[in-house]
């Protein structure tokens, strides 16, 4: 019987156990075709200080699966739409390749096909999710950086991180609701 | 990673359908404005009439070319969704390119018409049923395009401000100053075309555009401050974003190109132009050279207003 009990996608990051291997970035390449010098996901760095006081931190970063997109809002023809599981995706048949999501998004999270003159953007690699597995990033990542759940089922792993531990979510002031929670 | 996602084509179609949506509405205004039962400003009911279609048309021509699959431009029109700017957008384009068309023919001299229609090959001659005066038209269609117009040129401020990811654009009064904007460039088109035209000028059409031109310019400068003052009081962002044309690459391009040579200058000269008529004489000084001079720089004002906007949104962005 299928599974009708509602679901909500998100993902939990620790970024303080990324060292910046980019795993998670070739992981998505190699599982979604990515063409060359695109990416789904990225990770963001910044340094401060001089030797030898100094820090560095690496933030992935990729689509947050907003709760109230703009992309989606923006969207002349429907094409952008939004899962019922929060799961934001183009149907690239409905595309026309006017780039308004791209700059929409305040996480400039999308990237433009010139080969197939569509927007494209990571899926959470729901191919896998529907078959009842995790993302290509958050399975490849060896830090464990990320956690993938079900915000919906109390006993999940996102949601008992972010019931014990603090968090913060990146532009919340855009408004758009991001489901990509940091650890701090 | 942020890119320049909407370009040069973009730029051309925004000041292109707002240029037309100008010539439209004072095209509109001079047909509904009536002496003795006759159009009271006909020279520019006419010229705004024939003129209209033409930019809006190669304007949507460059923004279907804009898109990464063209031939499925269709599909805008296959759905209406209320929140999408560019959906509403593209609806308004459609009914008002209509429009504007049929001003065309109802506003065609009839000698014109049917030369047209006798280019015809034989096998088509069914169309030459079309080939009717649609005179009894101009008003009603005037009335018809009067919202059109309005929608059009507000729109394309509405497609930059309703994006909240752009600091730089998030504010309604850009819809205002695109608007604004939209119909003083009209005016100023229609001001060249005036000037332009060798018979006998007349003076009373002419003061009618520059007044015109001078309310647009000067609402326009009353949009454009506040803009600048709403956004240094306002969030952090917001103020960033305006250092893109305080300080910033854009800034030489806003204030010498848009603000003073597209904007005050122009609005000085018609200021001059109109000086006499200030005074209780009916005439006006009337330079064709400086006319023609502060119309070119009103157009050129509009485009690099659309050029500054377009780019610097682009670069804008939370932190």
């Amino acid at each position: 019987m299928a599974d009708t009990k509602k679901k909500r996608y998100a993902l939990v990051l620790d970024s303080k156990k990324c060292i910046n291997c980019k795993a998670c970035v070739v992981a998505c390449k190699a599982e979604n075709g990515v063409p060359v010098g695109k990416f789904r996901d990225w990770i963001t760095e910044e340094r401060r200080g001089t030797w030898p006081r100094l820090m560095a931190t690496f933030d992935p970063e990729q689509c947050e699966h907003c709760a109230n997109p703009s992309c989606v809002r923006v969207c002349p023809t429907g094409a952008s739409w939004q899962r019922a599981d929060g799961i934001v995706l183009v149907n690239y048949d409905d595309c026309i390749g006017c780039r308004y999501c791209m700059i929409a998004c305040p996480y400039n999270a999308r990237y433009f096909r010139e080969d197939l003159g569509v927007v494209d953007k990571c899926t959470l690699c729901a191919h896998r999710v529907d078959k009842g597995g995790i993302p290509a990033c958050v399975e490849t990542c060896p830090s464990k950086v990320r956690v993938f759940g079900d915000l919906e089922d109390p006993s999940s792993d996102v949601s008992q991180l972010l019931n014990t531990r603090r968090f913060l979510v990146k532009k919340p002031e855009t408004g758009n609701g991001p489901q990509l929670y940091y650890l701090l | 990673m942020q890119t320049i996602e909407w370009g040069f084509l973009i730029v051309n179609y925004l000041f292109l359908g707002g240029l037309s949506a100008g010539l439209f509405f004072v095209s509109a205004l001079a047909t509904y404005l009536q002496e003795d039962g006759e159009p009271a400003y006909p020279r520019i009911a006419k010229y705004g009439a024939m003129m209209a279609p033409w930019p809006v048309a190669l304007g949507s021509f460059l923004l279907i070319f804009d898109l990464g699959n063209w031939y499925r431009f269709y599909k805008l029109f296959i759905v209406f969704k209320w929140q999408s700017p560019m959906s509403i957008g593209s609806w308004l384009l459609l009914v008002f390119t209509g429009i504007t068309f049929l001003g065309f023919w109802a506003w065609l001299p009839e000698e014109t018409r049917h030369r047209l229609f006798a280019f015809l090959p034989k096998r088509l001659a069914f169309l030459k049923r079309f080939d009717v005066s649609i005179d009894a038209w101009k008003r009603p269609l005037a009335m018809a395009g009067f919202p059109f117009s309005i929608g059009v040129g507000i729109y394309t401020g509405v497609l930059l401000g309703a994006v909240q990811a752009r600091p730089f654009w998030n504010t309604n009064l850009v819809a205002q100053m695109f608007l604004f904007s939209a119909f003083s460039t009209g005016t100023a088109a229609l001001i060249l075309a005036l000037s332009a035209n060798r018979k006998e000028l007349d003076f009373r059409q002419l003061r009618f555009l520059y007044t015109l031109d001078i309310c647009f310019i000067t609402i326009e400068f009353f949009i454009v401050l506040p803009y600048l003052i709403h956004g240094k009081l306002s969030v952090l962002a917001v103020q960033e974003a305006l250092k893109l044309i305080l300080g910033g690459p854009y800034t030489l391009t806003f204030w010498l190109f848009f603000m003073l040579a597209g904007l005050l200058l122009p609005l000085f000269i018609e200021l001059w132009e109109m000086a006499p008529a200030f005074f209780q004489k009916a005439t006006i000084h009337h330079n064709k050279p400086l006319a023609s001079i502060a119309a070119a720089l009103v157009l050129l004002g509009g485009y690099l207003l659309r050029y500054v906007f377009v780019y610097a949104g682009q670069i804008s962005a939370f932190k």
